[in-house]
């Protein structure tokens, strides 16, 4: 009785902040934990039943971990798993560094009406779809109209056949990852970097500390924490691919697979005519999964060197 | 703090659980409405999803439908109409969420049809066909329904249109005619090449043969599943699995694709082409590969805004796919599976209602002219819908270009179809999942590329082939070779 009479004084007390963050809540009860039930599918080989969707789930018959073996059958799951991890691995190390170089070389612009048009500019890729990237790209590759190969042809050099030449495309994913998505995480980056308190700068100044030494002083030190969570959050998502940056860019040639087929573009491609719900299950709880001990692993990392910048 | 903590989760779980219930609770609430209303005096509504970029005077045309069939039959109608592109997906996830529809759009090229079949996503309408469908069953060629049963039963109410699928060659007739180059003689791949040649020589930046990244020659072999390399040959009666790319049609089609592409015949991107619409509008090709019926020369001609001429490459032939090219099935959780049979067969047999369903209201969208032939008025292009995917085809009105004997000829064409070797046999993937799954990622690497002629195949085939059965394509062709068998032995 007096647990649940303290309860609700706690909810009284807290009934401002509390309403804050109800949306977000009720957002992730629907979308992120009610789902959760689901599943099961990834144990199942689900088929419709006439009573609707509940039924379907409870009549499907099990299969264990049968759903899964796709996943590591063959060769390719050597090469999805390393594509995966490989490009998310150099996404997240070069995306932080270029992120918080543009937003410190941002913040230092002194013409603040040039470092918006910069920041807009660069912010702008962010809100294109991976359709029209993957054409913005093809403007550029394509083997007869694209613009390398026309300039190439100036210095007489013979075109390249751009989409089945896989040897570039590794430098060409990471340019085009970095080109969509340095703009937002940078505006992240220089949002923090405004916040920090100008006096400690000023204190530096006095004590003779010239630029460099500030940024590597006061604005790296004081960027740590949004960095560490920011990284840690990416960690968890090591597992899952940017399908658009997969599949639209290369234009889903099949001469670049080696170096474009990633775990989502091969469930995809392995399930999109046989449409086994089962199985695309069992590939997202696979995922999941490994984010999941993947970013209690690095979070315990963190801990034990750094108790305040852990997530949790 | 850690009391709070302990309190908020049980918060958390008990909403939970509420929230489940309510949802559980509303799942019944609509099957039980679902068996009381069958016998009610008022019409029932019938809700139609059907494939086709939705048009604006979808609802307007349907009320006009539901007064109509209000009086014959009872019921009135609810069309939704989901994008081409769209369509597969959005079916899938709606069939197994099970949202409530009656009546629905499938086939083999767009929401599955023996698959989802299979998957329990239609009911079965045997006893629907001979209780409210007789006009249907009278109204088709038997092949159809032959054709289409899956594992012995009838899911699905084909369109009645043509029946085989003949490959031809489509030539821009502007620049047949401006080279009076010499159609007679053409019909296998090889025997385009002189002609591609002169195209070649003298229009600079035309595709002279127009293929996309879904090209593939034509070879005279049934495929067990489309897209998947596993075939059997026509003609040959012991019904052998083979893999396509190890016969030596397919080989040498390769080969010769390789040449054209070399000698820049073939765009020079076809293996990641998506589609040939941009040459197509600008007239900018010379010949690509179609499927035909009856009278196609006219429909392409109409379609693209300039004269167009075909020649056989293939026999007509029936095939599994070519059946099932257009389907309504009842969904497994209709409400009213013997309306929605009822509105089926009214909609293949009675022709107000056929053509009211394919061109729109009379006066508002078209106005006849003669008997059975119609014009388009300027409203048409709010309801263009189309025709083959909404029940019999012979049924509709000639459109004022067509020759009178129209569906003669269709019927013509369908006698002269010969069945090809798997009519009638649908493989059941349910056991080599898996190995389907990583045979599909190999076809998806090297397909393309090799029959577009991009790469060489003498390179090709074997690496292509080394990786397939790497993934299981030989457990699969063992699995279709005994399923092939059984299904053999019951057919005598």
């Amino acid at each position: 009785m007096k647990r649940i009479g303290e309860f609700f004084r706690d909810l009284n007390k807290n009934r401002v902040l509390l309403l804050m963050v109800l949306p977000t809540t009720i957002w992730f009860l629907f979308f992120s934990y009610l789902p959760m039930a689901g599943m099961v599918i990834a144990f199942k080989e689900y088929r419709y039943s006439r009573d609707g969707f509940w039924a379907s789930i409870v009549d499907s018959k099990w299969v264990g971990w049968q759903n899964f073996k796709f996943l590591f059958s063959t060769n390719d799951a050597y090469i999805i798993t390393r594509n995966t991890l490989l490009y998310n691995v150099f996404f997240i190390i070069v995306g932080l560094v270029v992120a918080v170089l543009m937003a410190i070389v941002l913040s230092e612009i002194a013409n603040k009406r040039l470092a918006k048009v910069y920041q807009t500019g660069m912010f702008l890729p962010y809100f294109l779809s991976w359709v029209i990237v993957g054409y913005f790209v093809f403007s550029f590759l394509s083997y007869d109209k694209g613009m390398v190969n026309h300039i190439a042809s100036w210095f007489g050099a013979d075109p390249t056949q751009w989409y089945t030449d896989k040897t570039y495309w590794p430098l060409i994913i990471v340019l085009v990852f970095l080109w969509k998505s340095i703009g937002y995480n940078s505006v992240v980056y220089l949002a923090a970097i405004m916040g920090i308190d100008k006096s400690l700068y000023e204190a530096a100044m006095i004590d003779g500390a010239n630029k460099r030494q500030q940024i590597w002083n006061i604005t790296i030190p004081m960027l740590k924490p949004l960095m560490t969570i920011l990284t840690l959050l990416a960690i968890g998502r090591i597992f899952y691919a940017d399908f658009g940056l997969f599949y639209q860019v290369p234009r889903d040639s099949g001469a670049l697979y080696s170096v474009t087929n990633v775990i989502d573009t091969y469930v995809y491609r392995g399930l999109k005519s046989t449409g086994e719900i089962g199985m695309s299950t069992a590939a997202g709880l696979y995922q999941s999964v490994i984010g999941f001990v993947l970013v209690m692993t690095s979070n315990y990392i963190v801990r034990k060197f750094d108790k305040d910048n852990a997530l949790f | 703090m850690g009391k709070f903590k302990k309190s908020y989760v049980l918060t958390l779980v008990l909403m939970l659980a509420v929230s489940m219930m309510l949802s559980a609770c509303g799942g019944k609430n609509e099957s039980s409405g679902a068996s009381g209303s069958g016998t009610s005096e008022k019409p029932v509504e019938l809700i139609w999803y059907t494939i086709g970029t939705p048009q604006k005077d979808v609802d307007k045309v349907m009320e006009e439908v539901s007064k109509y069939t209000a009086e014959k039959i009872g019921v009135t109608v609810k069309m939704n109409m989901i994008d081409w592109g769209d369509y597969p997906q959005k079916m899938q996830v709606m069939t197994a969420s099970g949202t409530p529809m009656d009546i629905m759009f499938t086939a083999s090229w767009a929401f599955d049809y023996v698959q989802n079949a299979r998957k329990g996503a239609f009911m079965p309408i045997d006893d629907l066909l001979k209780n409210q469908g007789q006009g249907i069953v009278k109204a088709l060629d038997p092949a159809f329904l032959e054709g289409s049963k899956v594992d012995g039963h009838n899911y699905g109410v084909p369109a009645n249109k043509e029946l085989p699928a003949q490959i031809v060659w489509r030539f821009n007739k502007n620049l047949v005619d401006k080279y009076k180059l010499n159609l007679d003689n053409v019909s296998s791949l090889e025997s385009l090449e002189p002609l591609l040649k002169t195209i070649k020589e003298n229009e600079p930046g035309t595709y002279a043969l127009a293929v996309d990244k879904t090209f593939g020659p034509y070879v005279p072999y049934d495929y067990i599943i489309e897209g998947l390399p596993m075939a059997v040959k026509v003609g040959d009666p012991s019904l052998k699995v083979t893999n396509i790319l190890e016969t030596p049609e397919m080989q040498q089609a390769l080969k010769t694709m390789h040449k054209y592409y070399k000698a820049g015949y073939v765009p020079t991107e076809a293996a990641t082409l998506t589609s040939l619409t941009d040459v197509q509008a600008t007239g900018k090709w010379f010949t690509d590969k179609a499927t035909n019926q009856p009278l196609a020369d006219n429909l392409w001609s109409a379609s693209l805004g300039y004269p167009i001429v075909s020649k056989a490459a293939s026999p007509a032939m029936i095939y599994n796919w070519s059946v099932m090219g257009s389907m309504q099935a009842i969904s497994a959780n209709s409400k009213y599976p013997e309306k929605a049979m009822e509105f089926l067969n009214l909609l293949n047999t009675d022709p107000v209602l056929r053509n009211m369903v394919d061109s729109g209201i009379e006066g508002v969208h078209y106005k006849k002219v003669g008997n059975d032939a119609m014009e388009n008025l300027p409203e048409s292009k709010n309801y263009d819908m189309p025709t083959f995917s909404l029940g019999n085809v012979m049924l509709t009105y000639l459109d004022k270009n067509d020759p009178e004997n129209k569906w003669d000829e269709f019927k013509k064409f369908n006698e002269s179809g010969e069945k090809a070797p798997l009519l009638g046999f649908n493989f059941d993937p349910s056991k080599v999942t898996t190995e389907i799954a990583a045979v599909q990622n190999v076809k998806e690497e090297f397909w393309s590329s090799l029959m577009t002629g991009t790469v060489d195949p003498d390179k090709f085939i074997p690496q292509a082939t080394s990786k397939f059965k790497a993934a299981g394509l030989d457990k699969i062709m063992a699995e279709a070779q005994s399923q092939l068998d059984a299904w053999k032995a019951n057919q005598k």
